[in-house]
């Protein structure tokens, strides 16, 4: 069995598309369409990386990304961040919460925007997992 | 309709309303980013979370009778409100806020609903366009079908473009008609919440002429029952710090609600709605949702406690 990979996105499209490329690339996918799912999954599967999405009902990937990075058993997960949302909003938005008190956390091993190329994404997930 | 002594009421529906998300219903033309960035002054009484929700509706992607629906329409309609929501997320990420978003094929009052319940929101906002009745992008049926499925507060946005109103800070001085009944007493607990961005809150009550018979005295005796009760709503905002004055108005509930808006330089009208409750407010609900569909003011209607 290949390195676990989780993908969390509520778009169904994209959960396709990287479900695809993780398989042809042998790794195993676990799928959560939204941050609460996504959470209870890496807590339960404790998965080798992250594919996460910023914009999605119930929690967000901002959300999820802090608790992952601050839970002592789940903080070494790298994640990769996918979405639409700029980088440098997604950066902002993390120094924005710390300045309001939470934990620093620090950033996220790869970000990429949407839409991605199978090749790019499978190049990304090699560099950090092998 | 069988009153109940305020008091009363008031431990009933003591919960917290606080505004801790809210779900951000729009089509883009009669809501835009400017009143959701009024509506952020929310965040001052405890908002941490916007949820935009935008409902394409099935007539928009059907194709000709019979040939099924168009998912190129879809497509394309789907990514062109992703792309407004991107816009707006990163403004409100980067100012340290929670979003989500949902864009959904559908009919837009049961996915509201939906949407609503799946994210727990303590307000909806909707928008309602004065545009003519062709271009109308909410119906007023829309509003009325929202306003008695759903238990939540409903706040109905009015067309910025055409109103005489800046809506920088539309909690800033609202006006509460209040009729006694449980709803529009639960807008109390909802408006203390806003404390910190209240300046000053106008309570109105609107009497029926027939209420008002007999001899000068008596009359007067009404008004002043009235006006005590009126003055007993003020001591509870005042108790949370929050300035307020009784008005009494006399006449057709609607038209006087509207005069009271205008002469108190209010930015919002705050009423209970009757919703799916049992009993019958004296309004039947009607004063609320034409309100609601033809003010020039935002409305924003509580909704009883589910009983």
């Amino acid at each position: 069995m290949g390195k676990k990979v989780l993908v969390v996105d509520d778009d169904p499209d994209v959960r396709l598309f990287n479900v695809t490329v993780l398989e042809e690339n042998g790794y195993t996918p676990l799928v959560a369409t939204n941050g609460e799912e996504g959470k209870n999954l890496a807590k339960q599967e404790k998965p080798d990386l992250v594919i996460l999405d910023v914009l999605m009902p119930r929690e967000s990937g901002i959300r999820l990304y802090r608790e992952l990075k601050t839970d002592k058993n789940l903080k070494h997960i790298p994640i990769i961040m996918l979405s639409g949302i700029a980088e440098k909003s997604f950066l902002r938005s993390q120094k924005v919460l710390a300045e309001f008190g939470d934990a620093p956390v620090p950033e996220p091993e790869a970000y990429l925007e949407k839409p991605v190329d199978a090749e790019e994404l499978a190049a990304t997930i090699k560099k950090i997992i092998g | 309709m069988r009153r109940i002594p305020i008091g009363t009421l008031r431990q009933k529906t003591k919960h917290a309303m606080k505004i801790k998300k809210l779900l951000f219903v729009t089509k883009f033309e009669e809501l835009g980013f400017d009143a959701l960035q009024s509506l952020l002054s929310l965040r001052e009484a405890g908002l941490e979370h916007v949820v935009f929700v935008n409902i394409i509706e099935r007539e928009r992607v059907a194709m000709r009778r019979g040939t099924g629906y168009s998912k190129e329409a879809e497509i394309r309609l789907r990514e062109t409100a992703n792309i407004r929501f991107i816009d707006w997320a990163e403004n409100l990420f980067e100012q340290g806020m929670e979003v989500g978003a949902y864009i959904v094929v559908g009919n837009l009052v049961g996915e509201v609903i939906k949407a609503a319940q799946k994210e727990e929101a303590d307000l909806i906002v909707v928008g309602r366009s004065q545009k003519g009745v062709i271009e109308q992008l909410y119906a007023g049926s829309d509003i009325t079908e929202l306003l008695h499925r759903t238990s939540k507060p409903v706040l109905v946005y009015k067309y910025l473009s055409e109103s005489s109103f800046a809506l920088e800070k539309p909690f800033e001085s609202p006006i509460l008609a209040t009729d006694w009944s449980p709803a529009s007493l639960r807008a109390i607990d909802f408006l203390k919440e806003l404390k910190g961005i209240i300046q000053k809150i106008h309570v109105v009550h609107v009497a029926d002429q027939k209420q008002l018979s007999g001899s000068a005295m008596a009359i007067q005796k009404t008004r002043k029952k009235i006006r005590a009760k009126l003055d007993e709503i003020c001591q509870t905002f005042e108790a949370e710090g929050i300035s307020a004055s009784p008005h009494v108005y006399v006449g057709d509930p609607e038209q006087e609600i509207e005069k009271a808006a205008r002469e108190c330089q209010a930015t919002l009208i705050v009423m209970g709605s009757s919703g799916k409750a049992n009993w019958v407010e004296r309004w039947l609900g009607s004063t609320p949702r034409n309100i609601a569909e033809k003010s020039d003011y935002p409305t924003l209607l509580i909704p009883p406690e589910k009983l």
